[in-house]
């Protein structure tokens, strides 16, 4: 090999390098969170800025050419520690468009303006960053001790880069490969139902958004070091959809495919017209890169969106063969206990942090002997000048799967809605184990262990039926990024306990086949079932069901009542909304019946059949 | 015994099935109206109403069974030509343009007419809904729930179709003013010829109006008779109470009179 | 005192562009739910038909009708053969909208470098002459920029007929407010939406024109910050709303211009960025138009 050809090939491999870690954070941000990022492409320039300032001598130097902020001629790896830093910390004023309930595709476009904004700032502001000239003569790392163009100094450079990159993908994949990865993926499929499991959807995304900026700011150093200019035609939104086009058509969601894509596309594809013969006038290759490049992502959006390394099912095994016995003791209850937990061998260290919090100061209340878990007390909510609820007051005693009917627009949702806490009320309490929880807001109701299921679809798309029961647990450590960060080994019991938790659910309600089929395969029936079981993964005490069996076959509707039932028999409390009044009949006991916002009657179904007002409540619809 | 009518029927459904994609919702429903009367389909929740009346409209495809207006078979067909065969359906939500103003709906009501009869049609319909006469230049979207209503069934009557289908169009109103609508504007429908087949939540007020009805429940016709043979039944209060084995009573085909 | 007329009557140059811009672009938006963002190349590959007729002989004031044809043609192409067919095939309609985006970004690099490859990198112009300064009002402009503001004018009044006077514009914003109820009145949807993006590409094409004529000079990426600067006016009146696009075109286009004489000249876009991104964080329905999710 000649030297031109050695040092043509330590250039593409510091190249690779560098696009590699910036594809890795932006596959981070797009495939794994669903953040649509224009404005990615200033995360890498305010790092190679950093870079920059940071390794420059003052401005006055070379003849004062060039005026910029900072130049205090740090040595290296400063100015690649500062660039991943300032990186990360650019992140910040993003989450500004990324944290509100905006269009996905208006705040995509928020995020391309801000990039544009900052490009032209910078551009015409010449005392920070020298305008449009850009900054050059920016000095390659240990330049005094070592010559930048020697073999020697290339070849470690281009080392350095790599392995970077490979620290890059290790750092992303320890964050994906876990309980907080899980979360960002559900995120990602269906922010709203993450939100309502308690993932906080602004701490996530801004956690995403720093750590794929401090990578792409690592990127822009480590680039900048050895191209040692750097300017604002650099770093256009050009360059910013090359990178997507990267990870569209390398595989968006696999960490694998954003490294393929680094290398097929901004390595690959601009080095592959080198080849070409020159053609045309001046500048004629280049648009048609450019066209090609456009060309390729309508394409693959078209045959392949999930690129060329789709994202990969996750199998989940227990990392433990034999889970701690309390865990699982079927047929006993889900619920074992708190006394006998505590006891466990293995020590709270693995339970209690799976516990819903317990309740603070309510010692006699919490009795289990208290025959009545949830109580109304005139509880009202008005909508619109309308009683949607008027004045109810009901109580739901302990071990009943209690029914709740009624017509159309009679207020049952609604009042569910305020059971859960997902509804604000006008007047009057809700008690639950004798505690006024009025308003109490849902998530914490939630970690109270009164839970509420949902109508319409919510299971997670592109998460298996395991992984959508294991979103539901709170209080995993490994579901956060300081506890994705610390490895597996720190977060690997509480995930193998829920693990255990979820596949006797599984077991129970007969999808243990299910368990590594995507939530967005399933059937109707099969969903609901996932529905339940993740509201049963957090071992709620009282269960709120806003008409589980619908669209469901009667048959599987049948098998769900009966397993409802079972629940009910080992301790837990059910309230269900339901029109299919044939497994009310057969299941439920006693039936709470509504109509216009009141309660009508309660009692067997057969009771309310009996009773003239009810069927006619019915009929007048 | 079928539905009353003085010649065939207006709008005949056989055997449909239809669903959103994941299956169907109704399974094999055949129902029919005569010109002149008004027939409803009344059930529980979730026993396929809307659906019924969305397959037959054009809004989804039904993937069995035939749909006629007199003689033309419109099964299949996208809602455009649906509504050009002369079928006018009122929506149970989104039943408005509530961007445009009052007047502009009921010329979006008659966009298939000749631009001289669009004129004259609207003062017809505000002849029948003469407080729309006082709203005509007021946007859709800030009309009353009532008014809404009164405006989507102005809307449909400015084609003066054949058919007219109606889904639930007393929800969310008042119960005086439901009243009205129903015993009202409904009938009127009915006294000028045309056909219509009503969904309604309040089986007792639109039995009270209708000359048949059929019973629907988990997306099969339960039960098909005239209101005062229904009301006498006990059958038919059961029926809201899914009470029974959900064998469909298949209403043998009326004959013509 | 002069300073301010001057910069007004800029602004209004400004804002003429922008409004027959901004308009096309907010009724894609209301017809078919999708921020075509290659509508900057549309126009600035219309703005070269009419170059290349110009460079022919043809009068530019020519040139724009047939700019006007060809950016009619390139939208429909660009819906029926592209967003269309991608609208249909996914379902989703969050995963769908991003798609889009990105489509319409991957369109923006197909025709505007497609374009150059064909036309070259260097910055062309039109042969015309700019006319005589003409003093009207107070304001001082060139005869050229008075017929821009009334060019944009006369369009903001035909689309103010075209929406409230006929039946197509009422059929058009009745299927921009609910395509299904329209169905069922028996408008044919699909053609009324052909026919919404062959009027708005045709208001594509004459902004692209006129923007090429108002700059001077123009490139095939000239139109890039300037679709920039028309999001900001869309999002300013409420994307979807026609006339929340021309007031948003009249505020941005003075705007930028006055804040440009008082304050300094390159910084004159960054007001338009600014208020894009404080109408996305705060109301993002605009100000025109309904508070939606």
């Amino acid at each position: 090999m000649t030297t031109a050809q050695l040092y043509y090939l330590l250039n593409l491999l510091i190249y690779a390098g560098v696009d590699i870690i910036a594809c890795l954070g932006l596959s981070q941000q797009f495939g794994v969170a669903g953040l649509t990022n224009f404005g990615f492409i200033i995360f890498q320039a305010a790092g190679a800025y950093t870079a920059a300032i940071l390794s420059l001598p003052a401005a006055s130097a070379n003849g004062g050419f060039q005026s910029y902020i900072g130049g205090w001629n740090l040595p290296f790896p400063v100015p690649w520690i500062g660039a991943a830093i300032v990186g990360a910390l650019i992140a910040l004023p993003f989450t500004f468009l990324v944290g509100r309930r905006l269009r996905g595709d208006f705040a995509a476009v928020g995020l391309l303006v801000t990039a544009v904004m900052i490009n032209l700032l910078v551009t015409n502001y010449r005392p920070f960053l020298n305008g449009s000239a850009g900054l050059s003569l920016i000095p390659a790392p240990l330049q005094g001790k070592y010559n930048p163009q020697g073999a020697g100094y290339q070849w470690a450079y281009a080392v350095a880069a790599l392995l970077l990159a490979a620290g890059a993908f290790w750092l992303v994949q320890r964050v994906t490969e876990s309980p907080y990865g899980r979360s960002l993926r559900a995120m990602r499929d269906n922010d709203i139902v993450a939100d309502s499991l308690g993932k906080s959807l602004f701490a996530q995304r801004t956690s995403v958004l720093v750590l794929g900026g401090a990578l792409a700011g690592l990127s822009g150093g480590v680039l900048v070091g050895y191209i040692t200019t750097w300017s604002p035609g650099a770093w256009g939104y050009a360059e910013t959809i090359v990178l997507f086009a990267a990870v569209i058509i390398g595989g968006a969601g696999n960490h694998r495919g954003a490294i393929l894509g680094a290398i097929l596309v901004p390595v690959g594809f601009e080095e592959a017209t080198r080849y070409l013969p020159a053609f045309g006038p001046p500048g004629f290759v280049d648009d048609l890169q450019w066209v090609a490049i456009g060309l390729l992502v309508v394409i693959f959006l078209w045959f392949r969106p999930q690129g060329i390394l789709p994202e990969r099912r996750r199998i989940i095994g227990a990392t433990n063969n034999i889970p701690n016995e309390d865990v699982v003791s079927l047929p006993g209850p889900l619920r074992a206990s708190r006394g006998a937990m505590d006891a466990s061998p293995d020590g709270p260290a693995v339970r209690t942090s799976m516990q819903p919090a317990p309740f603070a100061g309510s010692p006699a209340a919490a009795a289990p002997n208290d025959p009545v878990v949830l109580r109304t007390v005139d509880l009202t909510r008005d909508f619109g000048g309308v009683h949607a609820v008027a004045a109810v007051s009901i109580e739901v005693r302990r071990g009943t799967l209690t029914g709740l009917i009624g017509p159309n627009g009679a207020g049952k949702s609604t009042l569910l809605g305020t059971l859960a806490g997902t509804i604000p009320v006008t007047s009057g309490q809700v008690i639950y184990q004798g505690n006024d929880v009025t308003h109490v807001p849902a998530y914490r109701r939630a970690r109270l262990g009164l839970v509420r299921t949902f109508q319409l679809a919510s299971e997670f798309k592109r998460l298996t039926v395991m992984e959508n029961l294991l979103s539901a647990v709170p209080g995993n450590r490994g579901d956060s990024l300081a506890g994705s960060l610390r490895g597996r080994r720190y977060w690997r019991r509480d995930e193998d306990a829920a693990i255990a938790r979820a596949r006797v659910l599984l077991e129970r309600f007969g999808l243990s086949g299910y368990a590594d089929t995507y939530g967005g395969d399933l059937s109707g029936g099969q969903r609901r079932l996932t529905e339940i079981m993740r509201a049963l993964m957090t071992e709620p005490t009282m269960l709120l069901l806003d008409e589980p069996m619908a669209g469901v076959h009667p048959r599987l509707a049948r098998q769900i009542g009966a397993q409802l039932l079972d629940l009910c028999a080992e301790g837990m409390t059910i309230l269900m909304v339901e029109h299919e009044l044939a497994i009310m009949d057969e299941f439920c006991d006693p039936v709470i019946m509504m109509a216009e916002g009141a309660v009508l009657a309660t009692g067997t179904m057969t009771d309310l059949r009996a009773r003239t007002e009810v069927v006619e409540a019915y009929l007048v619809g | 015994m079928g539905p009353p009518g003085r010649e065939g029927p207006a709008l005949l459904a056989e055997d449909v099935r239809a669903g959103y994609g994941a299956g169907d919702i109704i399974h094999g429903v055949s129902v029919q109206v005569s010109p002149g009367a008004v027939a409803s389909v009344v059930g529980p929740n979730g026993s396929g109403k809307s659906t019924l009346l969305k397959a037959l409209c054009g809004v989804i495809r039904p993937s069995a069974g035939r749909v006629r207006v007199g003689d033309r078979d419109i099964t299949g067909l996208p809602p455009e030509e649906v509504a050009r065969a002369g079928v006018g359906y009122v929506p149970q939500v989104d039943d408005v343009f509530a961007p445009l103003t009052v007047r502009e709906n009921l010329e979006m009501g008659g966009y298939l007419l000749a631009g001289r009869t669009v004129a004259e049609r609207v003062e017809r319909v505000v002849g029948i809904f003469p407080r729309l006469g006082n709203m005509l230049t007021r946007r859709a979207g800030r009309l009353s729930g009532g008014e809404r209503k009164m405006l989507a069934m102005g809307r449909v009557l400015m084609l003066e179709p054949a058919v007219f289908l109606l889904d639930e169009p007393t929800a969310n109103l008042a119960p005086q003013v439901a009243t009205e609508l129903l015993t009202g504007h409904v009938r009127t429908l009915a006294e000028v010829g045309a056909a219509v087949l009503i969904v309604e939540q309040r089986a007792r007020a639109v039995l009270a109006i209708s000359d048949y009805t059929y019973v629907l429940g988990g997306g099969q016709v339960l039960m098909a008779d005239t209101p005062a043979h229904l009301n006498a039944s006990q059958e038919f209060t059961e029926s809201f109470f899914g009470v029974g084995p959900k064998v469909p009573q298949t209403p043998q085909a009326p004959k013509s009179s | 005192m002069s300073l301010f007329l001057a910069s007004f009557g800029f602004g209004l140059v400004t804002a003429a562009v922008l409004a027959i811009a901004a308009v096309g672009f907010t009724m894609q938006f209301a017809v078919t739910d999708v921020l075509n963002l290659a509508y900057g190349a549309v126009m600035i590959a219309s703005a070269f038909v009419a170059y290349a007729l110009n460079q022919a002989g043809v009068n530019v004031w020519i040139g724009l009708l047939a700019a006007a044809a060809a950016g009619a043609v390139g939208s429909v192409l660009l819906n029926q053969g592209i967003y269309t067919p991608f609208q249909r095939r996914i379902g989703d309609a969050a995963r769908s909208r991003i798609t889009l985006v990105i489509v319409s970004l991957g369109m923006t690099l197909i025709i505007e470098f497609g374009l150059q490859a064909i036309v070259g990198g260097t910055s062309v112009s039109y042969t015309m002459s700019q006319g005589p300064t003409v003093k009207a009002g107070g304001l001082v402009l060139t005869a050229v920029q008075f017929v821009i503001i009334g060019l944009a004018v006369v369009v903001m009044a035909a689309v103010h007929g075209l929406l409230r006077y006929t039946k197509l514009g009422k059929a058009m914003r009745a299927t921009s407010a609910n395509r299904s109820l329209a169905r069922n009145c028996g408008i044919r949807t699909g053609r009324i939406v052909t026919v919404t993006w062959a009027v708005t590409g045709a208001l594509c094409g004459i902004a692209g024109t006129v923007f090429a004529i108002n700059n001077g000079s123009f490139g095939a990426t000239s139109a890039d910050l300037f679709l920039v600067v028309i999001l900001a006016a869309v999002f300013l009146g409420g994307p979807g709303s026609a006339y929340g696009a021309m007031l948003g075109a009249l505020i941005i286009g003075l705007a930028t211009e006055i804040s440009a004489a008082y304050i300094t000249p390159s910084y004159k876009d960054v007001i338009a960025f600014a208020v894009l991104l404080i109408m996305l964080a705060v109301r993002p329905s605009g100000l025109l138009g309904t508070a939606v999710s």
